[in-house]
Parts: structure tokens; C-alpha cells; sequence
């Protein structure tokens, strides 16, 4: 070769040498964060993202707190030893520690549920379209509602706030009950100003009546805060012939029916007894027992799970109607209206399942004990066991109706320990509960 | 007939033609050369290169040390150079004079067991050999490679090279391999080293393709990882860089180490045709055994209603008669495969060629595996001018699998037994035919699994590297190599219906058989286009007569595109294998990425004396995947070494035993620029399906565009030593391996909206040594003994992360982070043990879990109550370590005349395994070790489930001794006059292990490559016993 193919090879490998190299290249395969909470799209793609966190999957706020609040509260059997965090909260106690998986999900979760939810409604309170927005604002809030109920019925302090890069401080727990009321009234007060446009309501799952959910939950949560005149405001202002719910489908399955209806392998029922003590267990006659839970003579166990977690596309309801009943009546009987108290109790258990939208019914006799406000609220507790059973509010219901608080007789824990990961990262951790 | 008639006429002529043709070329010939090559004490060297120097001719030698080459060469003088791995060459002079025909040369060769005179190549530029070197670097022979007896590269390298951790992840025929250099250099990413195939920067990705739902958070993946692909057959040698005092040439991709592979290339003279063939059969090495108790606890004993965990059920006493199986047998069978290759290499004037064709089929030991390669290579050299020369190779792979879902699911062969008490006729049928329900949880029969699932991958690879080597001008060197590896890769999972109660997370649909759910079907697509171009200028200057100097210069430019894409689907039609018989489609998955890396380095080296030799060298790297501000890296280098033998005091003193020293320090710099995914800096939300809407959920951890690569920093100290004319040899080296700026999905507070967030917050490291002693207590003429020995010792440790205790909560085990401990120690509930260290028992002698006070991950005060037994808060500490104290190997190679003996015993010690498997065989009562004897009424009723949230109760300890190779050969020379030598080897592998592991095999990992979760069984099919007989021949 002559010395001109010499060079000419040299500067090929030298041009080789000094050709650039890209180094931005642009993620085609997910949207970014300003991108999607800069547009009403955006938006209501994260809105439909809070209501999916909530209700999916094992580590959903909504198997979380049916399995929590279930075994603590002795509603539920333990199917599986190796599930270590299941079995840890089935044994209870101080086997409940801030490693419990159930737990850390229950929080971490909820967090992310109001995180997200804060996202929506203060961005949607930028849009121009305030029908449009007040759909979402109204829609995020029924599950910030929720997320910050549930923090507020498990834990003694609740944070203060959640946001990117901040160590909250905490609050009492009946101060996350008042947020969680607020966050409703300024959705109230949204959805009152601007109807919800029907552009938005086509544009997330069926299932879902934002205005009767966010009375229903001003109500559920006043009662919980023992704001009885405001609960009994916001019962009487819901609906009580529409279901609002949560609906799944094969892709996303109703989480107790996936995890441990179909499986039989995590928890079930624990017996016709819904794991109340003597006399407050359900007559033989109570109808809301079948709906509840199906008897397998063949194979153990014997009472297996139905009503809410029977198949893949059971709905979840957001709230029950006759739960408004029962917290008319609750609220009547502390105000001593103990006549308006019983005639709402027994709307309750004589109830027909063919007047109930969900199809619940006791069909039993009205009332028949005695009729002094204990015994009453007592009957009213008994109820909400029942009518409300594996729907996650027990643990506040045996507090707030001075159910025994002593270990081991009615539940087996009281409030839970903060998950560790929180109190490694967040020095305002508050102590832990003995119990 | 006429025709007929005219046909051998045009024979005769086309015969008579070649000839004569032939005739005159004999004629030409003038001359032939040939002798013997020995070594020391006159033993035949066989695979010696023969070489006439300048005149593009050559051969080897045969089996008994002859060659014979004949070459057209005019009178004058030659030089003959005789080369061989593992030998110092040697040349002899032949005088050609005119009229004579046949010449003599022999050879008597030194052997050169330090490998001083190897040329190894670092930086992909320009060879050293090893005597320069600085820092440490391991070279195996490809012939030890071949005749390991196994079909994997990386499980052939076993036990070869000083500081790897080679562990077969399973035992599946295509199965998965992790290679640890010096312990585990990252947590995040992967800690596998870079492979490089003569200067290609090749994948080993073990993405999943088939079995894709059951990949845990990217922590578990023992799928097989590309270098499966490789055949062994055509590897000259492997090149092992543990750390970055060696690799640091490499910067930004060497944190793990670097593997550098070269394939054979051609050599002048006659081509060589070896064809090498064998028989292989697997089999299991060592059972579970399974629970022959003749009772159960509680009701039905067979079918749909069946109680599965009666032993979990404590509550249950009554005992019903079974009858027990043993599904083990059925699962398993003895393997049979067979490894064919042939080559061809030659080459003449300024060409040099390999080529080789090998088809591997391999069954596994679970019944309907196998693994099937078809590989296709040619090496081609070219001289183009006496300044220039261009070499090329291409390297095509299609490799099939077909397999079983692996452990990580209980629709596994291994797991679908674990998981259920062996008192179920799992073969039994309705009249339909079809199989029955394993008791009354959903879970699926074994036979479901071993004769209905189908999964199945294929890959497709194209290897290419392309070199041109220019010496421009005196001194001067110039070389280029380009390469690309681009794979495609399907799998497909096909689930039939099951026509029983499955559960649907094992894709069942229940117990009404739901047809929306019952069955599924995957197809996914895995594609990988890499392309490496490095160029480097090297300069050689003799400053003085005792000083010469190296200057190089390089750069290199990295690119890699990768597409992933899946279809799913459940509810599976009748008779439909593929997702559109699906009812249900399931979200898929379409993920793209892009990858670029650029950098440049210098590199100075003096040799001073040709004894002390000082080399330093600054490397600068950038990455795509890194945000703007952080991702240009600069690396440094710096080492020496020193020959103190050849002072000349060190010869007139104790040279006369001891040989040969070298001491030599090496620090190096390196980081992990591929750490992260090309596009993970980025805050981003997901869009996945909710009822017929699209959700945006944002991910559970916040990502951080300020992330750096993490930064290795490695210092080696060692020396190589040889005594008694080479009988003795010993390299030695410490290192002291720190990584900074490790990138850790920190926990955060959820109270942030998120989980975790991604940051350059702690850092590891990792201190060792290894030695490798060479002996050779016999060699005569006729028989020899070579012992080789590697000892390493290795401690790893976290120093600081941002947290105290960093969980990660996996199905199948507790793996932590804690200053302190290595990475991924096993962190949970343990057993209360009173002062003696016995485990204390409550009244009916079953043990208990230690209770008390936390103080802090790593502390805690037990308490005991009244009665002496634990009280207080249950309590957890590190219950054990994946990370082995020591890894060692002792070989033992035994020659005599033909006959060769070999065996390779591989020790691993001080390391535990996560059992998960052993405690489930209790759980469910398929168990020998506790679950029979509660059974039998041996150990109180109740037993198992009282311990059974004791973590502890899983620990086993991992160390082992396996005898890993055994193989007698021998050697028949030359047969006849086509065959010029052939070789009968017996071997076997994996033969014995010595340990007390109270599962299969304690060499196992169900995380795959994982970095993190190491040392856990769950489910994975065991390591085989293999015996081959193989047939070697060379024409």
C-alpha cells in the first residue's frame, strides 16, 4: 500500500475518534412529573391513580385495612402461619412492632394517597374548566378523606403534613379527623359552587356518586370525632337509594377476593360469632350473617368469606346507607333522643336485603331491650358490628363505644406502633403505644 | 447414451488436470521441516506452535510433541520459533541449502508457570506481559475451559482464577450464573463484572422473557443470563481483572471486575480439522427425601377439600390414615446431552483463519428441560501491508430453551411439591380425563406443571468485532476495533386452563374455575443493540538505554439501544397457546431505552532496567443515563513493580532456590456508569389500566437528578514468587476495595408521599486476599504431578448507609442492609438460647423465640419471666450472611505418559443459606425433618407451627466442599495418517459435596445475579451431577 492509503486510514480512525456522542436522550416510556400535573388530562389520569392505590392489591389501603383492623379486632381467622406479618397481627400484642408489613403498607399507602391527592386539588384549583375541577378536587378528596381517616383511627399522632423533602411534625389523632372533615367541607363547598361537569365524570370508573360519598364521609368522620350534630347533618343530607363504590374487573381484581377469598390461604371469616363476645353476637335468624359469609361444608374452614370480597369483581362500597342509619341513631341516642335513636335502629334491623341497595338486610325483629341510653348505644354498637362487619371502623367503634380496652378481651391491640420506616427517617416520630 | 459416454471423459480430464496440478506443486516444494518439541524432562509437548518467522508458514505439534511442515523457501538462513501457552518460547535455526530436502529441528521448552512471558491485554489495546504488570490479573487456559465438562463458560471457570465467587444459581440446563470479583462492589445495581469477547463489550442480560409476573421489584431474577450463549469450545482465553486497581483502564464499567474473553484464532500452515463429541448425563446429585408418616392431622385425606397445611393447624389432633408419594421422583429424571464441535484453523502467507460449528443439546434434570446451542464462528486475520493488518470475527448463536417457571413461583416444578403434603395421588384423573384439585387452597398440582405448562425462549446473536492494527511510522502504533453485539430474544409462557381450583395468583380461576382468569399466556421480546468503537495510539520511545517508555492514548465511544415488549393475557380459550386466546388481556409492557458512554484515557508507562516498571493513567468518562452536572467522571491509575530477582545480589544470594520475585502496588479508580437505568433520574408517573380508565400512579420511590456514579477505589499489594526451577510458585495479593458514593434506594419517611428515594448515600467495602500456590512434587519424563491451590478470603461490609437498618422485604427472605455487616445479611426473629448457648424450651420442650429489648438493630437485652422463659418484645438481629468467609480450590493433574488425571475439589465456607424451602417441606408436611416426626408423634403436636415465624429456623448453614471436577483422559497420538491425535476423556461434575445444608444444594440462588438477595432456596432446581464421555480428534 502507498503512504497516501497510510494516511488516509489514519484520519478515518481520527474522525472516528472526534464524532460526538449524544448523551440527552428523552424517556419515551413514562410521563413526567410537571408534564402531568400541568394538564387536566394529567390530572385525572393521577385522580383515577389515587383511587387505584387505595383499592389495589395487597398492598392497597383497602386490604390493608381490612386485615389490620379485622385481626385486631378478632373479625378475622389466620389461614397461614408463614405469613408472618398477618400471623404477627393475628397474635397481636407485642407482636405487632414497626416491621409489621400490613402496617407499614396501611401507612405508607395512605400517604401516598393524600401526597397524590394534594397534587390534584391544588392544581385543579389552577384550571380555568371549574366544573371540571371541582369534579376532581371532589373526587381526590373522597380519598384523601379516607387515607387520613384511616392514619387517624390507628394511630394515636398523625403528621401533620405530607410533602417531598419535609420531617412532619405530628398531631393528635382527632386533629386528622378534623382535617379530614375540612378537606370534605372545602369539597363541599367546590362541588357546591361549580357542578360537577359530566365531560369529567365520563372520564373516570363508574361506580363512584362523588356528592353523596363526601356527605357520607362528613358524616362518618363528625360521628368519629364525636361531632354527633354535624354527623347527624351530613347522614340525613345522603341519599340513601345510591350506591357509591369502588368496581374492579379481571385486571384489577377486588383485593380481598384476590388475596384471600380466592386463595384461602390468608384470612377468612372467623365464625358465625363475626368475633363478638356473648351477647352481642348475632341471633341465629340475622340475615346479614349469609350476606357476609357462606358456609362450606366440604372443606376447612367452615365460614368462608362473601358479601364485600366474594368474587373478582365484588364492588367495594365507599360507604354503606345504612351506616348513615346507624350513625342518625348513635347520634340521636347521645343526644338522649333515645325514640328517634331506636326508630333508626330498627329502620336498621328490620330492614328487608330488597330495600337495601347493596342488598343487606337482618330482616329481624324492631328493638326490644331495655331502653336506657346504654343499653341502646350498646345495641347500636352491636349493629355497626354487624351491619359494617370487615369494613375497617371497628377498632374506633369499640373505643368510641367504650367497648373493655383491657388486652386480650375484645382486641388485641389498641393503637399501632409507628412504622419503623418513619421513625428511622423522621425524628418527630411520636412513641409508641403499649398497647 | 451418448451422453453417458462423454461424462467420464470430462471427469477424466478434470481428475488428470488436478493432478498434474498437484504434481507440479509437489515438484515446487523444496523443502520440510520437522522435529520433536519436549519440555523439560524430555515429555512430549503436544499444541505447540511451530512457526517459520517472516515467511507466513507454520503448524503445531501433534500428540506426541512432532510436527512436520513443509515450505517453499529458498537457500538461506530461518529462525523456527516454537510457542505454547504456559511455556517460554524457544527457537532453533535451520540453513537451507540448495539440493536438500529435509531438515531437522527440535525443541526443548521451559516451562513459565507465573505466566511471566503472557502477553495480557488490558485496555483493549496493545498486549504487556505479565511481568510488567503492576497489578494482579488472572489468565485460564482455554483448554481448561473445554475440558471442565461443563457446557457454560462461566460454570467452566469455577475455581480457575484467584478472587471470583462463581456460583451456578441453578441447576436448569440454560441456567443462570453470578460472578462475584473480590464480593459485591454496589447494591443497586448489578454486580456482575463487564464481559469483553476480543474487544466487543458483549451482554449478559438475564432479562426475563418468559415467567415475567414473577419478578419481585427487580430484586429476583435467576433467569439466564446471556453469556450461556458462548461456546467454550472457541475460547483461546479468559483475562480476569477483580478490581479497579486492574480495571481501571476500563473507568466507568469496571466497578465489578472485567472478564475478557479471546476466542481462538487461525495459525500459518496446513489447516487443523478437531472435531470433539461427548455424551452427557445429568442427574439429581443428592434428594430431600419426603415424609413417610402413615398418618395425618384432621379430616379428608385426598382431593379437592383435602386439609393441605394440617400441620400449621394446631388445633387438629385426631389423625386420619394416608397414603404418602414420593413427587420427587416424578419431577426429576436423568438428563441426557450431547456437546458436538468441530473446528478447522490454518492459515497461509498473510492469511489466518479459524472457523467452528457446535451444537449443544442439553436435558435438564426436571423433566421436559432442555437447552439447545448452535454456534457458528470464523476468525479471520489479514496482514494487508508490513505496517498494516486488519483482523475480523463474527460469532452467530441460536440458543433455545425449553423450561419450567422457575422457583420464584409455586407453579415451579420444586415449589409446586414444596408447597403441599405428599398424601395427594396427584396423578389421578376424572373420568374427562383431567386432573383433580391438590387440596382445598388452590395450589397447582405438580403435573399441571410438569405436563400442561409450556415455556419456552429462543435468542438469535450476532457477535462482531472488527480490529485494525497500523504501525504508521517507527515506534508507532495505531489500533481501532469496533464491535457489536445484537441479540433478540423471545419467550413464551403458555398456562393452560387448569380444570381444577388454582388460585388466581397462580393464574387459576378459582374455585368456580373462572373463565376470565383460568390460564395464561406471555409472549415477550427482548432486543439489544450494542456497539463499542475504541481507538488508542501507542507510542514507543527508548529514552535512555535503560529506560523505555509506553505512552498511550485512547478513546472510546459505548452505545446501547434496548426495546423490551410484552403481551399478556389470562382466561385462556381451549387449544389457544397464544395471548390473543386470552379473555382478559393484561397490561403489557413497551420499554425503550438509550445508553451512550464516551471516554479517553492516557496511559504512561516506564520500564526502567527492564526490572522496575512504573505505569500511571488518567481515564475521563461520561454517561447518558447521569444528569448534565454529574455525569463526566475522571478515573485515575497508578502502579509498579519491581523484579528483585533480577538484582544481581539476589542471584548471588538465595537465587540459587529461589527464582523468581516480584513485588508489585497498583491503585486504581473506577465507577459504575451503566449504575442506574438510562432514564431512573427522572420523576415520572406510570400509567397503568383502572377499570377502563388510565390511572398515572407515581412510583414509591423519588428519583433524584443529582445522582453521581458510585466510585471504586481499590489498592493491591502482591508478589509472585517461583523456587526450585519452577517447582514452586506463589502469587499473593491484598487489596483493600472501597466503594464511595454508593447508590442506595434509601428509605424516607412516607410522610414525603414516598418510600424511597435514590441517592449517593453510603459506601462499602471489601478487603481480602488471595493465594495461589503452584506445585509440582514429581515430574520425570513420563510422569507428572501438578497441585494447584487458590485460597481467597474476602470481607465485605457495609460502613455507612443513611439508616441504621435497610430491610428489603422479599418473598422469599429477609435481606437487610446494617453497618457493619456484609451486604444482604439475613435480619429477623432468632431462638432464645440461655448462657450455655441451648435453646430454651417451654414445658412441652418445644423451642421458643427470643424476646425482650430492642436497643437497636443490632443490640437488644433479653428478658425472662418467672418461670425462666423469654418475655418482653420479640427480638431480631443478623441471623446470618450470604457472604463466605473463604472460597478455595485444590486441583490435583496427574500425567502419566498418555493417561491424564484431573480433579478440582471447590470449597466455599462460613456463609449461610436462606432456606425458605426446608421450613415450607415442614409447613405443609411433605418434610422428613420435623414434619414426619410430629407426625410420628416424635416432637410435640404443635411443634412446627410454634417456631415457624422464627426466622432463625430457616438459616442453614452453605459452606461446602464439592468435588467439582474428576476426569481421567487418554492421549492416543497419532492414529493413523488422517488422524494425527485423539483423546478419550471420562469426566464428571459436581460429583460429591461434603456439607450439612438440609436441602438440595447449598450452591443455589434464587435471586439469580441479584446483587442484593444472594444465598436464598426458594424453589430453584438443583445442580446436577453430569458424567461425560468425550471423544477428541485433530485431522
Amino acid at each position: 500500500m502507498r503512504t497516501t492509503h497510510k494516511w488516509t486510514m489514519i484520519l478515518a480512525l481520527a474522525a472516528t475518534a472526534v464524532t460526538g456522542c449524544k448523551k440527552d436522550f428523552s424517556n419515551p416510556n413514562d410521563a413526567t412529573l410537571d408534564q402531568t400535573l400541568g394538564s387536566p388530562v394529567g390530572l385525572t389520569g393521577v385522580a383515577v391513580g389515587i383511587q387505584k392505590l387505595y383499592a389495589n392489591g395487597r398492598a392497597g389501603s383497602i386490604y390493608n385495612l381490612v386485615c389490620a383492623n379485622g385481626f385486631s379486632t378478632y373479625e378475622l381467622s389466620n389461614r397461614n402461619t408463614g405469613n408472618v406479618d398477618e400471623t404477627n397481627l393475628f397474635n397481636g400484642g407485642q407482636f405487632v412492632d414497626g416491621n409489621n408489613a400490613v402496617l407499614a403498607n396501611l401507612w405508607a399507602n395512605n400517604m401516598k394517597v393524600i401526597f397524590d391527592a394534594n397534587n390534584v386539588i391544588n392544581n385543579a384549583e389552577k384550571l380555568g374548566d371549574k366544573g371540571y375541577a371541582s369534579g376532581l378536587i371532589g373526587y381526590a378528596s373522597i380519598f384523601k378523606a379516607l387515607a387520613m381517616g384511616s392514619l387517624a383511627e390507628f394511630w394515636e399522632q398523625v403528621p401533620d403534613t405530607v410533602g417531598i423533602g419535609l420531617q412532619p411534625k405530628f398531631v393528635a389523632r382527632s386533629e386528622g379527623y378534623a382535617r379530614a372533615i375540612a378537606a370534605l367541607n372545602k369539597a363541599q363547598a367546590a362541588i357546591a359552587a361549580n357542578p360537577i361537569s359530566a365531560d369529567f365524570l365520563s372520564r373516570i370508573p363508574g361506580g363512584i356518586d362523588i356528592p353523596n360519598s363526601i356527605q357520607a364521609l362528613r358524616a362518618r368522620y363528625n360521628g368519629f370525632a364525636g361531632n354527633h350534630a354535624a354527623a347527624l347533618a351530613a347522614a340525613g343530607a345522603v341519599n340513601l337509594a345510591v350506591r357509591s363504590e369502588m368496581r374492579f374487573d379481571a385486571i384489577t381484581p377486588n383485593p380481598i377476593f384476590n388475596v384471600s377469598t380466592a386463595t384461602n390461604n390468608v384470612f377468612q371469616v372467623r365464625d358465625s360469632t363475626m368475633g363478638l363476645p356473648v351477647g352481642l353476637q348475632p341471633s341465629a335468624a340475622d340475615r346479614r350473617v349469609p350476606f357476609y359469609m357462606s358456609i362450606n361444608t366440604a372443606a376447612a374452614p367452615r365460614w368462608r368469606i362473601n358479601g364485600f370480597g366474594a368474587a373478582l369483581t365484588s364492588v367495594w362500597p365507599v360507604y354503606l346507607p345504612s351506616e348513615m342509619t346507624l350513625i342518625r341513631a348513635e347520634a340521636f341516642a347521645r343526644a338522649n333522643d333515645l325514640t328517634n335513636a331506636v326508630t333508626e335502629l330498627n329502620r336498621v334491623l328490620t330492614k328487608r336485603a330488597s330495600q337495601d341497595p347493596f342488598g343487606i338486610g337482618a330482616e329481624l325483629p324492631a328493638y326490644a331491650g331495655p331502653t336506657t341510653q346504654a343499653d341502646i348505644l350498646t345495641e347500636i354498637y352491636r349493629n355497626r358490628c354487624i351491619e359494617l362487619y370487615m369494613q375497617g371502623w371497628k377498632m374506633e367503634d369499640l373505643r368510641r363505644f367504650g367497648r373493655s380496652n383491657a388486652p386480650n378481651v375484645e382486641k388485641n391491640r389498641n393503637f399501632y406502633p409507628y412504622p419503623f420506616r418513619e421513625r428511622d427517617n423522621n425524628p418527630n416520630t411520636p412513641a409508641d403505644p403499649a398497647f | 447414451m451418448r451422453t453417458n459416454l462423454k461424462r467420464p471423459k470430462l471427469v477424466h480430464v478434470l481428475l488428470l488436470t488436478v493432478v498434474s496440478g498437484l504434481l507440479s506443486f509437489t515438484l515446487q516444494a523444496q523443502v520440510s521441516i520437522s522435529g520433536k518439541v519436549t519440555g523439560k524432562n524430555g515429555e512430549a509437548l503436544p499444541g505447540i506452535s511451530v512457526v517459520v518467522r517472516n515467511q507466513g508458514v507454520g503448524t503445531t505439534t501433534d500428540g506426541s510433541g512432532n510436527y512436520a511442515l513443509t515450505a517453499d523457501l529458498p537457500a538461506g538462513s530461518y529462525v523456527i520459533d516454537f510457542t505454547g501457552s504456559g511455556y517460554k518460547g524457544s527457537q532453533a535455526t535451520v540453513n537451507v541449502a540448495a539440493g536438500v530436502a529435509a531438515y531437522k529441528a527440535d525443541a526443548r521448552l521451559e516451562t513459565d508457570a507465573l505466566g511471566l512471558e503472557e502477553v495480557v491485554v488490558t485496555g483493549t489495546s496493545l498486549g504487556t506481559t505479565k511481568r510488567q504488570l503492576g497489578n494482579y490479573v488472572a489468565t485460564v487456559k482455554g483448554d481448561l475451559i473445554s475440558k471442565s465438562g461443563s457446557p457454560n463458560v462461566l460454570a467452566a471457570l469455577q475455581g480457575k482464577t484467584p478472587g471470583a465467587q462463581i456460583i451456578q444459581n441453578t441447576g436448569d440446563p440454560g441456567g443462570s450464573m453470578s460472578v462475584r470479583l473480590r464480593g459485591v462492589s454496589t447494591i443497586s445495581s448489578s454486580s456482575e463484572p463487564l464481559y469483553i469477547i476480543d474487544g466487543t463489550i458483549v451482554s449478559n442480560s438475564a432479562r426475563r422473557v418468559t415467567n415475567t409476573q414473577s419478578d419481585y421489584g427487580g430484586f429476583i431474577s435467576p433467569a439466564p443470563n446471556r453469556l450461556v450463549d458462548i461456546n467454550p469450545a472457541d475460547i483461546e482465553r479468559i483475562e480476569v481483572l477483580n478490581g479497579a486497581a486492574a480495571a481501571a483502564i476500563y473507568g466507568s464499567r469496571a466497578n465489578s471486575g472485567v472478564v475478557q474473553i479471546f476466542t481462538k484464532r487461525g495459525s500459518s500452515g496446513a489447516p487443523v480439522v478437531s472435531l470433539s463429541t461427548n455424551v452427557m448425563v445429568s442427574q439429581l446429585r443428592k434428594g430431600v427425601g419426603y415424609n413417610t408418616a402413615p398418618t395425618k392431622f384432621g379430616g379428608p385425606t385426598d382431593g379437592p377439600t383435602a386439609q393441605t397445611q394440617d400441620i400449621l393447624t394446631p388445633a387438629l389432633t385426631n389423625t386420619t390414615p394416608v397414603t404418602r408419594y414420593d413427587y420427587w421422583d416424578y419431577i426429576f429424571q436423568q438428563g441426557i446431552g450431547t456437546d458436538n464441535n468441530v473446528s478447522i484453523r490454518g492459515g497461509k502467507d498473510k492469511t489466518k483463519y479459524f472457523a467452528s460449528a457446535s451444537y449443544l443439546y442439553n436435558q435438564g434434570i426436571i423433566k421436559n428441560t432442555d437447552f439447545k446451542r448452535f454456534s457458528f464462528r470464523v476468525n479471520l486475520d489479514q496482514e494487508l501491508a508490513k505496517w498494516a493488518s486488519l483482523n475480523v470475527g463474527l460469532n452467530y448463536i441460536n440458543s433455545r430453551a425449553n423450561e419450567k417457571p422457575d422457583g420464584n413461583s409455586f407453579y415451579s416444578p420444586i415449589n409446586s411439591v414444596t408447597i403441599i403434603g405428599n398424601f395427594h395421588d396427584i396423578w389421578k384423573r376424572d373420568g374427562n380425563g383431567n386432573l383433580l384439585a391438590v387440596g382445598e387452597r388452590g395450589r397447582v398440582n405438580p403435573v399441571s406443571v410438569i405436563e400442561d405448562i409450556k415455556q419456552a425462549q429462543e435468542t438469535n446473536r450476532i457477535i462482531t468485532s472488527f480490529g485494525l492494527k497500523l504501525k504508521p511510522f517507527k515506534d508507532f502504533t495505531v489500533d481501532y476495533t469496533m464491535g457489536i453485539d445484537n441479540l433478540a430474544q423471545n419467550g413464551q409462557t403458555y398456562i393452560p386452563p387448569y380444570a381444577y381450583n388454582a388460585s388466581p395468583g397462580f393464574w387459576g380461576g378459582g374455585l368456580t374455575l373462572d373463565p376470565t382468569l383460568n390460564g395464561y399466556a406471555s409472549t415477550g421480546n427482548n432486543q439489544q443493540f450494542l456497539i463499542n468503537h475504541e481507538i488508542n495510539g501507542t507510542l514507543n520511545k527508548r529514552i535512555t538505554d535503560k529506560i523505555v517508555s509506553t505512552t498511550q492514548v485512547g478513546y472510546s465511544l459505548q452505545y446501547e439501544r434496548g426495546l423490551y415488549s410484552m403481551l399478556q393475557g389470562r382466561g385462556m380459550a381451549p387449544l389457544v397457546q397464544t395471548v390473543q386466546g386470552a379473555s382478559t388481556v393484561l397490561p403489557g409492557s413497551d420499554d425503550r431505552s438509550e445508553i451512550s458512554i464516551s471516554g479517553a484515557y492516557l496511559q504512561q508507562n516506564f520500564k526502567i532496567n527492564n526490572r522496575l516498571f512504573i505505569t500511571g493513567a488518567v481515564r475521563f468518562d461520561g454517561s447518558s443515563v447521569f444528569g448534565a452536572e454529574q455525569r463526566n467522571q475522571t478515573y485515575f491509575k497508578l502502579s509498579g513493580s519491581y523484579v528483585l530477582s533480577d538484582e544481581g545480589f539476589w542471584k548471588n544470594s538465595v537465587g540459587s532456590w529461589w527464582d523468581y520475585l516480584k513485588l508489585r502496588a497498583a491503585y486504581g479508580e473506577s465507577g459504575n456508569l451503566t449504575g442506574i437505568g438510562a432514564y431512573s433520574r427522572f420523576n415520572i408517573y406510570q400509567a397503568s389500566p383502572m377499570v377502563g380508565r388510565t390511572a398515572l400512579i407515581s412510583p414509591g420511590q423519588l428519583a433524584n437528578e443529582n445522582v453521581k456514579p458510585e466510585t471504586q477505589k481499590e489498592l493491591e499489594i502482591g508478589a509472585d514468587m517461583s523456587f526450585v526451577g519452577g517447582r514452586v510458585n506463589l502469587t499473593v495479593n491484598w487489596y483493600d476495595k472501597k466503594v464511595e458514593d454508593l447508590l442506595i434506594s434509601r428509605f424516607i419517611n412516607p410522610t414525603q408521599g414516598y418510600t424511597s428515594l435514590l441517592g449517593n448515600v453510603g459506601s462499602l467495602s471489601n478487603k481480602g486476599f488471595e493465594i495461589a500456590l503452584g506445585l509440582v512434587p514429581v515430574q520425570t519424563k513420563d510422569f507428572s504431578w501438578n497441585v494447584d491451590v487458590i485460597y481467597n478470603r474476602n470481607r465485605n461490609r457495609v460502613v455507612n448507609t443513611p439508616q441504621g437498618l435497610i430491610q428489603y422485604n422479599l418473598p422469599a427472605g429477609a435481606v437487610s442492609l446494617l453497618p457493619g455487616y456484609g451486604v444482604g445479611v439475613f435480619y429477623g426473629f432468632f431462638f432464645a438460647r440461655d448462657a450455655n448457648g441451648n435453646e430454651i424450651k417451654n414445658a412441652s420442650g418445644i423451642p421458643l423465640q427470643e424476646r425482650g429489648t430492642q436497643n437497636s438493630p443490632a443490640t437488644f437485652t433479653p428478658a425472662r419471666d418467672g418461670n425462666g422463659l423469654p418475655t418482653g418484645t420479640p427480638l431480631r438481629r443478623v441471623i446470618g450472611d450470604p457472604n463466605p468467609d473463604w472460597t478455595g480450590t485444590l486441583t490435583n493433574t496427574l500425567n502419566y505418559k498418555r493417561l491424564q488425571f484431573r480433579m478440582q475439589l471447590d470449597a466455599v465456607q462460613g456463609n449461610e443459606v436462606f432456606n425458605a424451602d426446608f421450613r415450607t417441606r415442614q409447613g405443609v408436611g411433605n418434610g422428613v425433618e420435623f414434619a414426619e416426626k410430629e407426625h410420628r408423634g416424635e416432637i410435640p403436636r404443635g411443634y412446627i407451627s410454634t417456631i415457624y415465624a422464627i426466622e432463625e429456623w430457616r438459616i442453614d448453614d452453605g459452606s461446602f466442599v464439592k468435588l467439582r471436577e474428576l476426569s481421567l483422559g487418554y492421549s492416543f497420538g497419532r492414529v493413523n495418517r488422517f488422524i494425527s491425535d485423539m483423546t478419550l476423556t471420562a469426566s464428571g461434575r459436581n460429583l460429591i459435596s461434603w456439607d450439612s445444608y438440609r436441602g438440595f444444594d447449598p450452591e443455589t440462588n434464587a435471586g439469580g445475579g441479584s446483587t442484593i438477595a444472594r444465598g436464598i432456596d426458594f424453589g430453584n432446581v438443583p445442580i446436577p451431577r453430569t458424567f461425560a464421555l468425550t471423544l477428541n480428534a485433530k485431522f
